[in-house]
């Protein structure tokens, strides 16, 4: 499987020397990881010999069909689970449980509740020691606050919040501890149409100060060729990487309103072939 | 971004922007969307004693089985301005039996909620606590509690031990049913989400499961208070000389109903009482289960 996600890359690029300013940030090599049923005393692989390396701010975005093991490969990242084959590596260290270089967004938001929209954002401080003075934590729950316009909204609590506003507090909450690596579990898939977009264009603009590198996954080929550098393709489960797939549009994306470009629809309509034949595989695979 | 801007002013907390707000006068309809509920209320309260009242004095029952609304309200009302005068043995004054059995339901309920909080904590964090204590909790909650009535009355005689007893068994079991539902139902995206920021397992009891659980301890002592009641009840009904249940019976049997109408009244009073209070806490520690339930 090492081949096939050099392929695309190949194609257009001399796969061999790196350029000089790339640096690897996440590498996963062979990886197989997958859940236990202990009822069933089953154990069911979620992932099979996934070979990514991932750069520097780069934004690698996961597509592929329901079930296929792109939340695994985030949960393996952020260490939430652990290889059961192979490895997975973040700045040159295999992962052994969450770190403060990690950060993740997720669907359903998982906010606390109980906490007002700063206290949510202030939370990785609590949890995390970072060694920042009072002061200094302070001035980044304000700025992240302002970076993602909840201002005026500190005090409110998340179930006084729209959807779009709610993930605006999952970001910042993702991003305050300033991590090498955001990864963002199909963030944006419970928000409506509209904001989403905004969402999006919102998300761009703040990686783009960050520089973080970013894994994302979505359900959506628009979302995925609008946001990502290399677009992932998984498989029907177990996962394998079945291709990757460069995007090389201008960014700011929404500024150049890339749906408009023709190689947009080139790109979508590739993504879309290798998409519907692993969807369509799962569909079969689910009725048989 | 004027979508994002669009959003923020479609929020329904923005009061940032003062144009929005614009104070109206008071309709009629309005008055009485806020307030018709209560008028209705106390018309149908008043109602409902009036009717009592005229159907007591007809004559059609026994006035020995029903009193009439107002010899009720009279029994209470004497009840609570006089006191046992000092020395008496039994006291017929409402008052001193309301504090007596409030008194007691309180210490049991609170040492339910000592026994029963970290109880059902405990049986929620820990599967061997849960494996082995559970076939004793559903034992115990799906027993009614009356039957256990003579064998404490056997154990500990007609004392306030064996009325705590009871009311401590009555009230303990959904402290603790509800405390380790909580525990277990703690969304996993929360806990997944502290984890990830760097949560020890310490930090995830402390930081996501007990917030979580406290307003299902809250629901939890809510149910323990209505138990509780009865509980206190059946305590001095089969073995007090004391307490509002004991006053119910000695009522009864001194064919003085006015009296033991006035002292039921007098119980649902205070168990709605006490639910209420629980509920405006669970509102004041959870506003976002309270947005949730409408």
């Amino acid at each position: 499987m090492t081949v096939v996600e050099t392929r695309r890359r190949s194609a257009s690029h001399d796969p061999s020397p790196a350029p000089a300013n790339v640096t690897p940030v996440i590498v996963s090599k062979n990886l197989t990881v997958g859940y236990k049923l202990h009822r069933e005393r089953k154990k069911l692989t979620a992932l099979r010999d996934i070979n990514l390396t991932i750069n520097r701010g780069e934004f690698i975005v996961l597509v592929g069909p329901s079930g296929c093991g792109k939340t695994t490969f985030i949960n393996a990242i952020s260490g939430l689970v652990e290889p059961w084959e192979g490895s997975i590596e973040v700045n040159g260290q295999p992962v052994v449980g969450p770190g403060p270089d990690r950060a993740m967004v997720f669907q359903d938001y998982a906010l606390m509740p109980w906490r007002t929209v700063e206290s949510n954002i202030r939370m990785p401080f609590e949890l995390q020691k970072l060694g920042l003075s009072k002061e200094e934590m302070d001035e980044r729950v304000r700025h992240y606050i302002d970076l993602v316009e909840l201002t005026g909204f500190e005090k409110s609590f998340p179930y006084e919040l729209s959807g779009g506003m709610k993930q605006r507090v999952g970001i910042a909450r993702a991003l305050v501890t300033e991590p090498d690596i955001l990864l963002a579990d199909e963030p944006f898939a419970a928000i409506d149409a509209m904001t989403r977009e905004a969402m999006q264009s919102e998300l761009e603009r703040f990686v783009a100060k960050t520089g973080q590198t970013v894994v994302f996954i979505t359900h959506s080929i628009d979302e995925a060729i609008t946001l990502g550098d290399r677009i992932v393709v998984v498989s029907h489960r177990p996962g394998q990487i079945k291709e990757v797939v460069d995007v090389d549009l201008p960014r700011p994306r929404f500024d150049y309103d890339v749906k408009l470009l023709p190689e947009y629809s080139k790109l979508r309509d590739h993504i879309w072939h290798l998409v519907k034949d692993e969807a369509l595989r799962g569909a079969h695979g689910e009725e048989g | 971004m004027s979508i994002s801007d669009a959003e923020k002013v479609a929020s329904v907390n923005d009061t940032t922007d003062p144009n929005r707000i614009e104070i109206t006068k008071w309709s009629l309809t309005e008055i009485w969307e806020r307030y018709g509920s209560w008028a209705v209320t106390a018309i149908n309260l008043t109602c409902f004693f009036i009717i009592w009242e005229l159907f007591a004095r007809s004559g059609a029952i026994n006035p020995l089985f029903l009193p009439t609304a107002s010899g009720m309200f009279s029994a209470l009302w004497e009840g609570f301005t006089t006191t046992a005068p000092p020395g008496a043995v039994i006291s017929g004054s409402i008052r001193d039996h309301l504090f007596y059995s409030l008194t007691n339901l309180s210490i049991g309920l609170g040492i339910a909620c000592i026994i029963g909080i970290p109880a059902g904590l405990l049986m929620g964090g820990s599967k061997y606590v849960e494996t082995t204590l559970s076939p004793y909790v559903w034992a115990l909650a799906s027993l009614p509690r009356i039957a256990l009535v003579p064998l404490f009355i056997l154990f500990l005689g007609f004392t306030v031990k064996m009325q705590i007893t009871i009311i401590v068994l009555s009230a303990v079991f959904p402290i603790i049913i509800n405390a380790w539902a909580g525990v277990k139902t703690t969304e996993k995206s929360l806990l997944a989400a502290a984890k990830v920021f760097g949560a020890s397992r310490r930090e995830l009891y402390m930081k996501v499961v007990l917030p979580y659980t406290l307003p299902f301890i809250i629901s939890g002592i809510q149910q323990g208070i209505g138990r509780g009641l009865i509980g206190v009840v059946i305590a001095e009904i089969f073995g007090g000389s004391k307490g509002l249940g004991y006053l119910i019976t000695r009522a009864a049997d001194t064919f003085n109903s006015s009296l033991m109408y006035a002292v039921l009244f007098l119980l649902v009073v205070v168990s709605l009482s006490l639910i209420q209070i629980t509920r405006s806490l669970e509102a004041y520690v959870a506003p976002w289960r309270r947005v949730n339930k409408v």
